[in-house]
């Protein structure tokens, strides 16, 4: 009797231990202490903000505040893959972590919410996700000032001025020429 | 009325005699203005051949000689439109006797500096898609555009008073000279016989261009001047330059004009016509010019001088102290400041005299542009050290091959065109002659001549 | 003076006019003369035949040819004369498309949802030593040099050393800053720079005429000449001239840096953020607001932010897409007090013939 039940209580603290390993393995957000959700939209477009919310409390349903959380995003470019931090929050009095985040890309966005839980020695993260549709492009090359009427017009409109007069002296001379049938004074005679 | 007859037959054999004779001398000068031209064709040739690395200029100062030339050019080209049409619209007489040289020196000066550019292109190949592919925003445009203007400008402005004295030509020297130059006169006189109708379209073309070139030649230099303002350099970063550039070209204008016409006065025995009055007043407008760039220099100078800002410092050191400080006191002291002293001095104030100073003038300009385009782009924009630039054999050898062009083209047009405007001298004449009001203009002429003496 | 003002003269031709003669004689030709000439006036030496004998009353200058014809002949020369300045644009905008394809090259580098890349570099100063550390002449410029075949003495890239307060210096590698209000682009009187939709500043060396106007316009000495024939490789021969891949280069025109567009457009990072040894330079796009050194990904608007980043000169007015991170290269180790870089090679064992080199 003695060794069956030992044999008992063996299996049964393995159990435990192998169950209480296996729910730390697999349920990191439910760490002993508290309870983290992400309130993300399904959606968003290119160049609207969009809330990213993660809400941090305990077990017990209690909001905690003053926990910083820290949003890391996924991104590719030219080849390289990383994280790349994009915004940095603190849990308000109703536990609530939120930021502003203006998508840049269209496709799924990976986020990966990282947060010290109080009185915890290690960080621990909650992931999220959400799809972000195309929109308009939002940084164009700046142009200069546009004052209107001072452009390339107002020079043309100058020069065919200049032009025109000196078009007009130009006809002038067509008259002298032109004018030369009737005489003038003779040669030899009183300077012209 | 015999002695005013007598008058007239003199100055209208004054006018031609340069046209019936030809000497050996004239062809011995023409050779020397030739092959100094030839020995700059050649150079040139050398730098179409391996392209502006034969020249002084590199990255960092990527402007020299010949953007200096140019702008020297274009500023002498002033000239015409001080005496012609200023001098014209204010009624001032006493400027009849030089409108004709001024007039063309406007001309020649301006294809000369126009030639200057396009020397200094490191592409002079692909010249032409300045017209194809041209860009209104560009200040060189800008530059195409006023100096096409005003070269069409004076081209007409210089033909048209110079009508009736082509018909004088015309009519005198029939039979008396080769039939080119005869075909020429008759084209270029355009039946001119002096009845009213065509004077009154001589007076009227006149009239409009007088007024229309003003602006067109204030224009040209303001534009200039604009390739170094419109950058962001800190010497050349100034609002005054505009204003700036036309009173230096038309301050070098006056001194061009007076050492021209002192050489075509010696050479042609004008003393008659081109008197000390000449001279004394264009004196006074050469002081009077002086005075304005040293306004306008101050005016630079000092509010840059006084903040020094990142780079006016270096710039007012390397101006005053150290690499441009012997061509830049040369500038103040013998360009700005002796004519003023020579002018105002009795002693100083005669034919020679105001002929020094428009040499030192002359001299002291050209040195001014080229010391504000090395000296703008000297003054390092990152933290290096700054570069040095010193013209190559090339560059002098052009320049001075440009020089002789100027030099050619004038005296090329002594012998074929009337060199004074024989009706606008004559018709001033008899308006002293039969109506001497004692003015205060009369007294001062009165001083003038007495001072100058005949020389 | 002799001649008071609104006299009449006949006899010569009076050019001392009065200003209301001269505006009559522009607006209405011949009107500017009373048709009867009394014999008053001061010249002697007048004209004896007209004063004696009138002539038939001289008609208004138009009465020859018609004041209403002359007017038409005016206008319709005016209409002939006066596009002749601007007949080029004309012609041009006729004919253009609406969008003038920029020359020589391919569609604009896009997002994956279509809109335009706007390329932009960071550059951490806190990683860059001038290569002190790695020994040579710096890396940026050596992998740009040899990767475009740029000749002597182009450092596209160049590594400055700026003094900084208190003694030390720092090392700023200053490639071109690519303006989106370009000095350069500003003056070009051919359009031979120019910007793309990328906000790139490219240079057509098919187009350039070698005014140089554009170095002068250039507040950040990063536009060089090829004064003589450049001493380039001769493969460099081989390759395809584009303003986006300026190889060969040609004499008589201006380079630059150009971002490398036709590398950035296949996806891979320009010759100089490759070459970085400590991956100082981050090339990134504004539009999707991402930018790598080849190592990690930042999002580059925090990373500008956070990291206090500064412009070259931004007082003129330029607005660079070349950001800076202050630093003198303590992340990697440096010294700040440490002066002195190797100066760059141009390691070309052969160049073309006839090619020759020059001082900058």
């Amino acid at each position: 009797m003695k060794a069956t039940m030992r044999h008992t209580i063996r299996a049964a603290l393995a159990l435990l231990a192998v169950g209480t390993i296996t729910v730390v393995l697999t349920a990191p957000a439910l760490a002993s202490h508290v309870v983290v959700r992400t309130a993300f939209p399904t959606s968003g477009t290119v160049g609207e903000i969009v809330p990213l919310a993660v809400d941090v409390r305990t077990p017990e349903g209690a909001p905690l505040p003053g926990t910083t959380v820290t949003y890391y995003l996924h991104m590719s470019f030219a080849g390289v893959g990383g994280e790349a931090q994009i915004g940095r929050a603190v849990t308000d009095q109703n536990g609530v972590a939120t930021i502003g985040y203006q998508p840049r890309a269209a496709g799924l966005h990976e986020l990966r919410m990282e947060y010290l839980p109080p009185g915890a020695t290690a960080a621990e993260q909650v992931m999220g996700a959400f799809d972000v549709t195309g929109g308009p492009q939002l940084v164009r090359p700046s142009g200069g000032v546009d004052i209107p009427g001072i452009n390339s017009g107002l020079l043309m409109a100058v020069l065919g001025t200049v032009w025109l007069i000196l078009l007009s002296v130009a006809f002038r001379l067509v008259a002298i020429a032109r004018a030369g049938g009737a005489t003038g004074p003779a040669p030899g005679d009183a300077p012209r | 009325m015999a002695t005013l007859s007598a008058w007239q037959e003199r100055l209208e054999a004054t006018a031609l005699a340069p046209v019936s004779r030809t000497g050996a001398r004239f062809w011995a000068l023409v050779g020397v203005e030739v092959a100094v031209l030839g020995w700059g064709l050649y150079a040139y040739s050398v730098q179409l051949r391996d392209g502006l690395v034969v020249t002084g200029m590199r990255d960092r100062i990527s402007w020299g000689l010949y953007i200096a030339t140019f702008v020297f050019f274009i500023g002498i080209s002033h000239a015409g439109t001080l005496i012609s049409a200023i001098l014209r619209v204010s009624q001032a007489r006493w400027r009849t006797p030089v409108t004709r040289i001024a007039e063309f020196i406007t001309v020649v000066a301006l294809i000369c500096g126009a030639s200057f550019v396009i020397i200094d292109l490191g592409r002079p190949d692909r010249v032409l898609f300045v017209f194809a592919y041209g860009r209104w925003q560009s200040p060189i445009i800008w530059d195409v555009l006023a100096i096409t203007t005003y070269l069409t400008g004076s081209i007409v402005y210089l033909f048209v008073p110079m009508i009736p004295d082509l018909a004088l030509f015309r009519d005198r020297l029939t039979g008396r000279t080769s039939r080119w130059r005869a075909w020429l006169y008759r084209t270029l006189a355009i039946g001119w016989n002096g009845n009213v109708a065509q004077r009154r379209s001589l007076i009227a073309a006149i009239g409009m261009l007088m007024i229309l070139i003003i602006p067109i030649a204030v224009s040209v230099h303001t534009v200039v001047s604009w390739i170094f303002a419109m950058t962001l350099r800190v010497p050349w970063n100034s609002a005054l330059f505009g204003a700036f550039f036309v009173a230096g070209a038309i301050f070098s204008g006056i001194a061009i004009l007076i050492i021209v016409m002192a050489i075509l006065r010696r050479v042609y025995r004008l003393h008659e016509y081109v008197t000390a009055k000449q001279f004394i007043y264009l004196g006074y407008l050469l002081a009077a010019f002086a005075a304005i760039m040293i306004y306008a220099n101050i005016s630079e100078l000092l509010i840059h001088g006084y903040k020094l800002e990142e780079g006016a410092g270096f710039h007012l050191r390397q101006l005053f102290l150290a690499e441009f400080a012997p061509l830049f006191w040369f500038y103040l002291i013998g360009g700005l400041i002796a004519p003023i002293v020579i002018v105002l001095l009795p002693a100083t104030r005669t034919v020679a005299g105001v002929v020094v100073a428009s040499i030192l003038v002359t001299v002291a300009m050209w040195i001014e542009r080229y010391v504000i385009v090395v000296s703008g782009l000297r003054v390092p924009l990152m933290p290096y050290e700054s570069a040095d630039y010193a013209p190559t054999w090339v560059e002098w050898s052009i320049f001075a091959g440009g020089l002789a062009l100027f030099a050619l083209l004038i005296t090329l047009f002594t012998k074929v065109f009337p060199i004074i405007a024989v009706w606008e001298v004559a018709e001033d004449h008899n308006a002293a002659v039969t109506s001497p009001a004692p003015t205060y203009a009369a007294v001062l002429d009165i001083a003038a001549d007495s001072a100058g003496g005949s020389s | 003076m002799e001649e008071k003002k609104g006299q009449d003269v006949p006899g010569l031709p009076d050019v001392g006019l009065s200003r209301r003669r001269v505006l009559l004689s522009l607006v209405a030709p011949g009107m500017d003369r009373p048709p009867a000439q009394s014999g008053e006036g001061q010249g002697g030496e007048g004209l004896p035949a007209e004063a004696a004998t009138p002539e038939a009353p001289p008609r208004a200058l138009g009465g020859k040819i018609g004041r209403r014809r002359l007017l038409r002949m005016v206008g319709l020369g005016a209409l002939a004369i006066a596009p002749m300045p601007i007949l080029p644009e004309l012609i041009r905008s006729a004919v253009a498309q609406p969008a003038e394809p920029p020359r020589g090259r391919r569609d604009p580098a896009r997002t994956r949802d279509g809109r335009i890349r706007q390329w932009t570099m960071i550059i951490d100063l806190r990683s860059c030593d001038g290569c002190q550390g790695v020994g040579g002449p710096p890396r940026c410029t050596t992998a740009c040099v040899e990767g475009h075949l740029a000749p002597e003495p182009m450092e596209w890239i160049q590594v400055f050393e700026e003094e900084l307060p208190g003694g030390g210096t720092r090392f700023v590698p200053t490639p071109c800053m690519q303006c989106q209000n370009p000095p350069c682009n500003n003056v070009c009187p051919v359009g031979a720079t120019f910007s793309t939709p990328e906000g790139t500043v490219l240079i057509d060396q098919d187009r350039c005429i070698g005014c140089r106007i554009c170095m002068a316009a250039c507040p950040y000495d990063r536009r060089f000449f090829n004064w003589g024939e450049p001493p380039t490789p001769p493969q460099a021969r081989l390759a395809d001239y584009s303003p986006e891949h300026q190889v060969p280069a040609r004499k008589g025109t201006v380079m630059k840096c150009d971002f490398c567009p036709d590398m950035a457009r296949a996806g891979t990072l320009p010759y100089c953020v490759q070459g970085c040894p400590n991956q100082a330079i981050y090339y990134g796009d504004l539009e999707e607001d991402v930018a790598t050194n080849g190592r990690v990904v930042v999002a580059a608007s925090r990373f500008l932010a956070e990291n206090d980043a500064f412009q070259l000169k931004d007082e003129l007015g330029t607005e660079p897409r070349v950001y800076y991170i202050p630093g003198h290269g303590e992340a990697v180790g440096r010294d700040a007090f440490s002066r002195g870089r190797a100066p760059t090679e141009w390691p070309w064992t052969e160049v073309s013939e006839g090619s020759v080199t020059w001082q900058r």
